[in-house]
């Protein structure tokens, strides 16, 4: 049994699924495991099981840096039988992006919700981009179809998380609208950018691009207070991580 | 609340069909253009020369392979076939429930059949078609999308043979592949004689179809394909009896090529006709 700490790191949107030829988010969450060729295991539930997608992950993740598998839950007659026994042998679980709705239908429907917080207290890193991002916050503003909306996630982090936030967005806009309307407050990240929490605490943000960054959102005297994170390029050779302090507020704190 | 209904509109009273299939797919080979030409004609019934046909591949995620497969059955025949793909709506957005409620007949593909119900459920897509169901737009659905109209049926989706809840809208159970997967079958026989609801055993290409209420009739599109009721007997509650349903063959219709050399070849004849050829 690992005594490792309790690792998640949810980006905003990258990693090889979204920067082909940037490995650096990639590259930092297979650090993060301290193993010298990570078991690293690809869920790509919130694509429906792409195989288009398995393929890319496996060239990204290849075998002379890790040991790669993936679960398909739409194919179960192939891969492991017991997935409990699987996923806790990992270093490192990395979840795809899609529809965070049918992601996490799917994972309740086999049991993986209560595997994956077994597999995080057990030290397992977990991590992942988009749908693979909110999953683990205790709600999450999706806009993968139409309309953003709230949703509760699996609430490994009791917070709320928006991904994709880019100035001026729909997300941006709807995640305003639901922190004033009683949401949780939280974090949000940029394309680029990555949440890294230890427990539940965010331990630091880091990036693949230099401008991405990762925000920390609340809501005082009934306005939403927004306050970008200082963050680490990850492509600065030697770059001392930033403690994840406050770099300036976003929006104007209310007199 | 504005009325969805498509074209033909049953109306609060219309006929609630739905079509099981034990397993097919959408190839050119014979047995399979038959399964296609019903739909089609199911289709026709309630929509008229140009009916919508939507696919819902939610059981095998969404994979191309099976959308593909089927715009390659129905894309040159007199319809509209669409997609409605839960996964890939980000790229595709569109309003789930009048798109639904606007076809004439919604196929649903096989696949997982846990997986097919937990991602409706997480869509609400069952109250949608329940209520399509109720204006008589024709359902259909083959393996996972034959089962899921169920209370019941013998699902694989967790590798091994076992029993799974269905949408519950007709009542009994419903084990696909039949004769085909000799492990589903014995799974299911002995999950009804520990007291799951009975029903029917279906072969590959072999259907049943329900119109209105009563008993469903069954279909065959390759010889030898079966329709079995399958029960508990009522003297003695551990044996389960099968029994085949006498079933009416669907003819496979000419290939769409077979279709049009036999109108140039029609129409060679004519035009030597015309000239005075012999033959």
């Amino acid at each position: 049994m690992k005594t490792a700490p309790r690792q998640i790191v949810a980006f905003g949107g990258g990693g090889f699924s979204m920067e082909s030829g940037n490995p650096l988010l990639d590259d930092y969450v297979l650090g993060l495991t301290g193993a010298e060729r990570p078991r690293v295991c690809f869920l790509p539930s919130a694509s429906g099981d792409a195989d288009h997608y398995i393929v890319r992950f496996y060239r990204a993740f290849s075998a002379h840096r890790c040991e790669a598998t993936h679960i398909s839950l739409f194919r179960r007659e192939q891969g492991p039988e017991d997935l409990r026994r699987h996923l806790l042998a990992q270093d490192l679980i990395y979840v795809g992006g899609g529809s965070v709705v049918s992601l996490l239908g799917v994972w309740r429907a086999h049991g993986i919700d209560a595997i994956l917080r077994e597999a995080w207290e057990a030290g397992v890193v977990l991590c992942g981009l988009s749908a693979g991002s909110l999953c683990w916050f205790a709600e999450a503003v999706t806009g993968f179809h139409g309309a953003p909306k709230r949703l509760e996630g699996l609430g490994l982090l009791p917070f709320s998380n928006c991904v994709h936030y880019e100035r001026g967005g729909k997300r941006r806009e709807s995640y305003h609208r639901f922190l004033l309307a009683g949401m949780r407050g939280g974090y949000a990240a940029e394309d680029g950018a990555a949440l890294h929490f230890t427990g539940t605490e965010l331990s630091r943000v880091v990036a693949s691009r230099p401008q991405a960054r990762g925000y920390r959102l609340d809501v005082a005297a009934r306005r939403v207070v927004e306050m970008r994170i200082a963050t680490t390029f990850l492509g600065d050779r030697g770059a001392i991580p930033a403690p994840p302090v406050p770099e300036a507020l976003s929006t104007p704190v209310a007199a | 609340m504005g009325w969805a209904g498509g074209s033909g509109d049953g109306g609060p009273a219309a006929v609630r069909r739905i079509l099981a299939l034990g397993g097919h797919d959408f190839t050119s080979r014979p047995p399979d253009r038959a399964v296609c030409e019903l739909l089609l004609r199911l289709a026709t019934e309630r929509g008229g020369g140009r009916p919508r046909i939507c696919i819902l591949p939610t059981a095998s995620g969404d994979t191309s392979e099976q959308i593909g497969r089927f715009y390659a059955a129905f894309g040159e025949r007199p319809c509209e076939p669409s997609d409605v793909s839960l996964f890939r709506l980000g790229r595709r957005p569109m309003a789930l429930r009048d798109h639904l409620l606007a076809q004439d007949l919604i196929y649903v593909g096989g696949g997982s059949l846990v997986n097919l119900l937990a991602v409706w459920d997480a869509h609400d897509i069952a109250s949608m078609l329940s209520l399509a169901w109720r204006r008589g737009i024709v359902l259909a659905g083959q393996s996972a999308g034959a089962m899921c109209w169920f209370e019941a049926g013998i699902t694989k989706s967790s590798g091994k043979a076992r029993e799974a809840t269905g949408l519950g809208m007709l009542s009994g159970s419903l084990c696909v592949h039949y004769n085909n997967e000799p492990d589903r079958r014995a799974a299911y026989l002995e999950a009804v004689a520990d007291g799951m609801p009975g029903g029917y055993g279906l072969d590959d290409y072999a259907g049943l179809l329900w119109e209105g209420e009563g008993s469903p009739a069954a279909v065959t599109a390759r010889r030898g394909a079966r329709a079995y009721r399958v029960c508990r007997r009522e003297d003695r509650e551990e044996e389960v009896t099968e029994s085949p349903l006498p079933a009416r063959f669907l003819p496979a219709p000419a290939p769409a090529a077979l279709r049009e050399d036999i109108a140039e070849f029609r129409r060679i004849k004519t035009m030597r006709k015309r000239a005075g050829w012999l033959g």
